[in-house]
């Protein structure tokens, strides 16, 4: 069961990945990294590594989207 | 064309990493010599650093000489950020949410900073740390700023404040390593040192850590909250 959630954990990170690469606005890349990151947490609460998954939750998902919402804005790449 | 490349470039680092937790779902036999110095700090970590969190023992006592570089990391992205964004006037969000927003962030803002210094203070005892507590410092200044409004603090003495409160703390880091060089041992050193470990398990314990925890969480908070007002300031 473990080994089913950990499999479809990982199916889903690339697929984000592969989502933020191709995507055509820069923002939606942006939001499917936050949820990359997301579940990237997820995974590393299951393997046990609860300090990863907290500086994981407050770095990746978090600030790191606001600064680059903030740069993207100021840059001109919305489209 | 670029695109078949960025393909490539993806599958390859998508087998590393799939590979790589492959091995930690079903794991092979470790060969001894790796698992020596795990095996090292799990019977010795508690009695040597006085840490029952033993991530951080490794971070703030074992290899805290790596934490300093990370800490300076953000002090070089300050810097770098500040010299390519010096724009003079500040951009006043225009933008106006519902109450609900403004009554639920100023809500929020308080449990976040008992969350923040929780993070920080009991780095040693459960999961968190100086560097994580000090980004949740820095998300409430996000918060803040994103919702009030730019102009809601004042502005450039709040900045003076901030990058003084910084350089505290990448000192205060720096003298307690060198106050374990006076003690006449190591650079960044905690027992041999003579700082007194205390009971293992109670708030004041482990020494030098909870300093070193203290100092990298004003030094990251402050710091990030720079690099966003830096950012979010137009010309």
């Amino acid at each position: 069961m473990i080994q089913l959630i950990i499999y479809l954990l990982l199916f889903f990170i690339i697929l984000t990945a592969f989502f933020a690469v191709f995507a055509n606005s820069l923002i939606s890349s942006l939001i499917a990294l936050s949820i990359l990151s997301s579940n990237l947490v997820i995974l590393f609460v299951i393997l046990q590594a609860p300090d990863v998954a907290l500086a994981e939750v407050v770095i990746a998902s978090g600030i790191t989207t606001g600064f680059f919402i903030i740069t993207i804005d100021k840059t001109g790449g919305r489209r | 064309m670029r695109r078949i490349y960025i393909l490539a470039l993806i599958l390859i680092l998508a087998s590393l990493l799939f590979f790589t937790f492959y091995d930690l779902i079903q794991p092979k036999e470790f060969i001894d010599d790796k698992a020596q110095i795990s095996e090292y700090y799990i019977e010795h970590g508690v009695k040597e650093t006085g840490a029952i969190n033993l991530v951080t023992a490794i971070l703030f006592d074992y290899r805290a000489f790596d934490t300093l570089g990370e800490a300076t990391v953000i002090f070089i992205a300050v810097s770098a950020i500040s010299l390519l964004a010096t724009k003079e006037r500040v951009l006043v969000s225009d933008t106006n949410f519902s109450p609900i927003v403004y009554q639920g962030i100023s809500f929020i803002i308080p449990f976040l900073y008992i969350l923040a210094f929780y993070l920080i203070f009991y780095g040693h005892l459960s999961p968190g740390g100086g560097f994580t507590g000090g980004v949740v410092i820095a998300t409430t200044f996000v918060l803040l700023k994103m919702t009030f409004g730019i102009r809601y603090s004042k502005e450039e003495k709040s900045l003076q404040r901030r990058s003084l409160i910084e350089s505290i703390g990448a000192l205060g880091f720096i003298l307690v390593g060198i106050l374990g060089i006076i003690m006449g041992d190591n650079f960044l050193a905690n027992e041999g040192a003579g700082f007194h470990l205390g009971i293992a398990g109670q708030l004041l314990s482990a020494g030098v850590i909870p300093i070193l925890n203290l100092f990298t969480g004003v030094k990251v908070g402050s710091g990030l909250a720079i690099i966003f007002h830096r950012l979010v300031r137009e010309e």
